[in-house]
């Protein structure tokens, strides 16, 4: 028999990092967001001063909108899209495979390459879209996307609304798992191919779909690259995000403890999304 | 037979939508990162005039993306060891059962459903505290922290795939606790610890945040860290900035085109539960 300290030795660097990067941190800022910290020196117990600044602070309110916005987004557009290209695939055209790979493509390369990417196709003077409305006549239509207060935060959104790979492979893998005998009767009373997917498809991977979610609202609420690099927040804050004024809040104003603050709220919205979802889930389910 | 011919046209109308939206912007990025400045406004959807790597070249001159490159590369490799030796070590581990084994599984994936970047302020102290700021081994730690839930997930769900007769009987030929674990469930689970090790480096070498907050010069900053500065410093040389663009992507699509299958697997291997 394995002995408890054998056990223990191998459990060791395991339990560190998980106490050293969440257990740690976790309660770190939960501490903290009570506090006043300008990150050196002793911390001021502050109650819930914290919090009530974050409401009143306009910015704060849009970074939590903006990120709801995200989550909405992604859970009633994106994630409709890849389950649309998943169900087009799972018939198996011709060369799916390929396509399967090619639409996979954008999760490999980092969202710093396909923010700075999406940076220059929106640019003014040389991006892609205005060159294409230019050509088409449309010129008149063509602005700098990214500085233009009505179009900065739908501009940001758009490269992970139509890089739909992810959510695709999901949906894909757990229609494989669907037994082709549960098809078969349909066929036989005449059920086209989009009454099947209604019908049969779309139910049996209700579970894929609340886990789809799941990684649409755990991006949400990591989602950095594509603001801080695109707009930094800009236009007039008007595409800030959680992520983003926890980030400036430390590095940039060095209120930390606002900045943990902002953290714990993050937090608090990922486990209301996350009762939400499994909410419905189990609505569905019974 | 109507129908089937309309719904034909939507397939491949839906293909052929997607297939634009994800590749021309590649495309023109990297057509792009071959013309000149002037050609980029002049001749904005044609291929360059001459085909000329200068960009590439002068984006070598410009910043030290050597550097950069070779700090991805070790806080990727080193990064990516660390969380599989950790989670191959616990999940053997927890093959035996005791008292808290559930516990501690818990414990050890509860972080999977947190948005990590709630915690920069606590994990730049950390990192601090340790003597790591600003070193390439700080910025593989905090990685290795990160992603350890994801990684001993994977690892775990395929080392308990092992069947417990094995262990048994090795146990009864007398072989130690730790030469079970390095000569027999270690070799069986390699197909597991591939499938994270894929997705670790590939997470790894794609990060920023973390990258950002813990390093402040050139010998410690990622590639990642790096490629912003093409833009936000000098006057913009826009194709120069394309192509160090184009190099940062450069690897992991390089790996992608030879190993597209595994990593597929190996980057939605977390929904597998």
């Amino acid at each position: 028999m394995a002995t408890k300290p054998q056990i223990a030795l191998y459990l060791l660097p395991a339990v560190a990092l998980v106490l050293g990067f969440f257990v740690i941190p976790l309660l770190f800022i939960i501490y903290m967001s009570f506090h006043q910290w300008a990150g050196l020196g002793p911390a001021t117990f502050m109650g819930l001063d914290n919090f009530t600044y974050l409401f009143n602070d306009n910015s704060f309110r849009t970074a939590l909108t903006n990120t709801l916005i995200w989550v909405g987004v992604g859970t009633f557009i994106h994630t409709p899209l890849c389950l649309m290209v998943a169900l087009v695939l799972s018939r198996r055209p011709f060369m799916w495979k390929f396509f399967r790979t090619i639409f996979f493509l954008p999760n490999v390369i980092s969202t710093t390459a396909i923010a700075l990417l999406w940076y220059f196709l929106y640019h003014v003077d040389l991006g892609l879209f205005n060159k294409v409305l230019d050509a088409i006549g449309l010129g008149g239509v063509a602005r700098a996307w990214l500085a233009d207060p009505n179009t900065a935060l739908p501009a940001t959104l758009l490269p992970w609304v139509i890089y739909i790979g992810f959510g695709m492979v999901i949906f894909l893998t757990q229609i494989s798992t669907i037994p082709t005998e549960f098809y078969e009767a349909v066929q036989l009373d005449g059920a086209t191919s989009w009454q099947q997917d209604l019908h049969i498809t779309i139910p049996l991977i209700r579970r894929a779909i609340a886990l789809q979610v799941l990684f649409v609202v755990g991006y949400a609420l990591k989602m950095f690259e594509y603001p801080f690099i695109m707009t930094n927040g800009g236009p007039a804050n008007k595409t800030i995000n959680l992520s983003l004024y926890i980030y400036r809040q430390m590095i940039t104003a060095n209120q930390y403890g606002l900045s943990m603050a902002a953290g714990v709220v993050t937090l608090a919205v990922g486990t209301a999304l996350l009762s939400i979802i499994f909410l419905v889930l189990r609505r569905v389910d019974s | 037979m109507r129908s089937a011919f309309r719904s034909g046209i939507f397939t491949w109308l839906v293909i052929g939508i997607f297939l634009v939206v994800t590749l021309v912007p590649f495309a023109w990025l990297t057509i792009s990162s071959l013309k000149t400045n002037q050609e980029l406004f002049s001749n904005p959807f044609g291929l360059p005039a001459t085909w000329s790597l200068a960009n590439y070249t002068s984006a070598f001159a410009a910043h030290p993306l050597t550097i950069y490159l070779r700090n991805s590369a070790v806080a990727s490799v080193t990064s990516t060891l660390l969380a599989l030796a950790a989670a191959s070590l616990a999940s053997y581990a927890l093959l035996h059962k005791f008292r808290l084994s559930r516990g501690v599984y818990v414990f050890l994936i509860f972080g999977l459903l947190l948005p990590v970047n709630a915690f920069i302020a606590p994990i730049f102290y950390i990192i601090h505290f340790l003597g790591l700021y600003n070193t390439v081994w700080g910025v593989a730690l905090v990685y290795a922290g990160i992603s350890f839930p994801l990684s001993f997930l994977v690892i775990k769900t395929y080392m308990d795939t092992v069947p417990v007769e094995l262990l048994e009987v090795s146990r009864l030929d007398g072989a130690s606790y730790h030469r079970i674990f390095f000569n027999i469930v270690l070799p069986i689970c390699v197909p597991g610890i591939v499938t994270a090790a894929i997705f670790l480096m590939i997470t790894a070498w794609n990060e920023l945040l973390f990258a950002s907050i813990l390093t402040q010069d050139q010998n410690a900053q990622t590639v990642q860290v790096g490629v912003r500065f093409f833009l936000t410093t000098y006057s913009a040389n826009y194709p120069q900035s394309f192509a160090a663009t184009v190099m940062s992507l450069v690897p992991t699509v390089l790996a992608y085109v030879f190993l597209s299958d595994r990593i597929i697997a190996g980057m939605t291997a977390g929904s597998l539960k």
